[in-house]
């Protein structure tokens, strides 16, 4: 691997122009265009970094402001605003989306972070005109009372399921303990995820 | 912001490897903000929004990706995401107790991007990997490279206090070792926090011990969240080690780190609180190493 080789001098400009990294290169703005406070303007487009991703198994380029947090993207530049954004600091679970496989908070990642990685979420779950087996198991079971952390849940969920296939309720607790539900609709959810699992063995078998 | 005129220039780099890392380090006259999982950055406003320059580790692999098991213990990279360690069946089996602190750390989402190097270089009080590695005696690599080689620290070099470590000079944690206790080492981690999912510690307690024929060989005792640097309950050990454990011992012991602890008061709970539960929790600890 050359990483253990001896440092060779690098300058800042090669890093500047990301010649050489290959993966992301590197990015410059100026900072009055910073977002994460989101009553602060974004700067205008132009110094925005284009990045590629698949998006519910479509690839999308796009420029990102750097501060811009994968939620932002998905919600305000892709507009695909399933996924919902409630406490915006990495704590309810309302963002949850499937990131390379994994169950991450959106509101809680950079967009550049998600470049060249593979994004679910609930609006890829429909295969047509077919709900996916959670979305049946939430909608038969009631696994929801307002249904605004449902998106969340769901693809907490979806990750769980694709980790272990016949989860047992405390793991279903545990998997899920980062998805709070203000409805308190928790024993619905879990029945949920329980139905969902045994749709989805049926299916696959 | 009062006028739209930028201030000043703000950029992000994502090094590919640790040669272009060190390279970054050792050139940026100004001071870096490195970036792992971003979970704790990304809630700190002020320290987020004021970093001009951004360094994101996730792209190299030595910090990202290492987890290189070896006969005597395994060297983790720095940013490697907390669910990895969870789930490695070698780490499971040889250090349960940072696998069973990983997963009492926020929730699923959390742990796939949170890491060690992250809970580390944070410096709160209460991040929950801090005292099991104390525990563990885990030594920390430090970058960039002299001659080639990492920089080896212990985490009470690192950690001197809340939010306060020894990386200045754009020095980053790259690697963490964590040697492998006996396999009949008695552990033991509790956290007690305001609820079970998503609660930052109060008061949390991380013993590691070892009996031979009857008498305690080697105890560690470090308590997380109570006093402003991790520093492991010496006296207390001391107490113990080479003694039977009786349930006298544990008495006397449970009395010593009530001394021992000088916890702070905070927000979450008060100097008295901490101090009581800390005894209370190494009660426990030990009358269940009794029984066992
Ligand atoms: C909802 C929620 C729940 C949480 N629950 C817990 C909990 O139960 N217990 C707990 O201990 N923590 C908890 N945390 C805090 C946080 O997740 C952990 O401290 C985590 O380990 C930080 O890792 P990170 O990779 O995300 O760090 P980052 O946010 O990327 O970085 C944290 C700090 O460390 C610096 N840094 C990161 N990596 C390095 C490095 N390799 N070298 C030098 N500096 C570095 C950064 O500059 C920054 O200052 C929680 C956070 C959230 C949002
Ligand atoms: S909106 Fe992301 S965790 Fe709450
Ligand atoms: S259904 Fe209302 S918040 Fe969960």
């Amino acid at each position: 691997m050359d990483e253990s080789k001896k440092p060779k001098a690098i300058s800042r400009r090669k890093f500047i122009k990301g010649v050489g990294t290959g993966i992301v290169g590197t990015y410059v703005v100026p900072s009055a265009l910073s977002a994460i406070g989101k009553e602060e303007k974004k700067g205008p487009k132009e110094d925005w970094i284009p990045i590629s991703l698949t998006v519910n198994g479509k690839k999308v380029r796009v420029k990102v402001e750097p501060r811009m947090t994968l939620a932002e993207l998905l919600r305000e530049e892709l507009e695909l605003t399933g996924t919902k954004v409630v406490c915006n600091r990495g704590e309810c679970g309302g963002c949850t989306v499937v990131l390379d496989g994994k169950a991450v908070y959106s509101c809680h990642i950079l967009a550049l972070d998600a470049d060249g990685k593979e994004v679910l979420t609930v609006e890829g779950l429909m295969q047509g005109e077919a709900l996916h087996p959670l979305q049946e198991a939430f909608w038969e079971k009631d696994g929801l009372q307002c249904g605004f952390c449902t998106p969340g849940q769901i693809m907490a969920a979806y990750a769980l399921l694709k980790r272990r296939p016949r989860p047992s309720v405390e793991e279903i607790k545990e998997g899920m303990s980062g998805n709070l539900c203000r409805c308190a609709a928790y024993p619905k959810i879990i029945e949920s995820v329980q139905a969902a699992a045994e749709k989805m063995a049926g299916r696959s078998s | 912001m009062k006028s739209n005129q930028p201030l000043n220039s703000e950029k992000v780099f994502r090094p590919a490897n640790l040669d272009e890392l060190d390279a970054l380090a050792a050139q940026t006259a100004e001071g870096v903000t490195y970036v792992a999982g971003a979970t704790d950055l990304l809630v700190q406003e002020e320290r987020w929004k004021s970093a001009r320059i951004l360094v994101d580790l996730t792209a190299v692999k030595a910090l990202h990706a290492t987890l290189e098991v070896r006969e005597n213990g395994v060297l983790i990279g720095a940013a490697v995401p907390l669910s990895r360690l969870i789930r490695h069946p070698l780490i499971r089996e040889r250090l349960p107790i940072l696998v069973e602190t990983c997963r009492q750390i926020g929730s699923v989402q959390i742990q796939n991007r949170a890491s060690l190097g992250g809970n580390i270089a944070n410096a709160s009080p209460a991040g929950d990997t801090l005292p099991v590695l104390s525990v563990l005696e885990a030594e920390l690599r430090i970058g960039p490279r002299q001659n080639g080689e990492f920089e080896k620290l212990s985490l009470d070099q690192v950690m001197l206090g809340p939010g306060q470590t020894s990386l200045n000079g754009n020095r980053y944690i790259a690697q963490i070792f964590i040697p492998f206790p006996p396999r009949d080492a008695f552990w033991y981690f509790r956290k007690v926090g305001q609820r079970q999912a998503l609660a930052i510690s109060k008061v949390s307690l991380a013993v590691l011990g070892k009996k031979k024929e009857e008498k305690i060989e080697e105890i560690r005792i470090c308590p997380g969240s109570v006093t402003p640097q991790i520093v492991r309950a010496q006296k207390t050990e001391s107490l113990l080690r080479g003694q039977p454990l009786t349930e006298e011992r544990i008495e006397k012991a449970r009395a010593a780190i009530e001394c021992e602890v000088s916890p702070i008061t905070d927000i979450r709970s008060t100097t008295e609180y901490r101090r009581r539960i800390t005894g209370e929790l190494l009660r426990e600890a030990l009358y269940l190493w009794l029984r066992n």
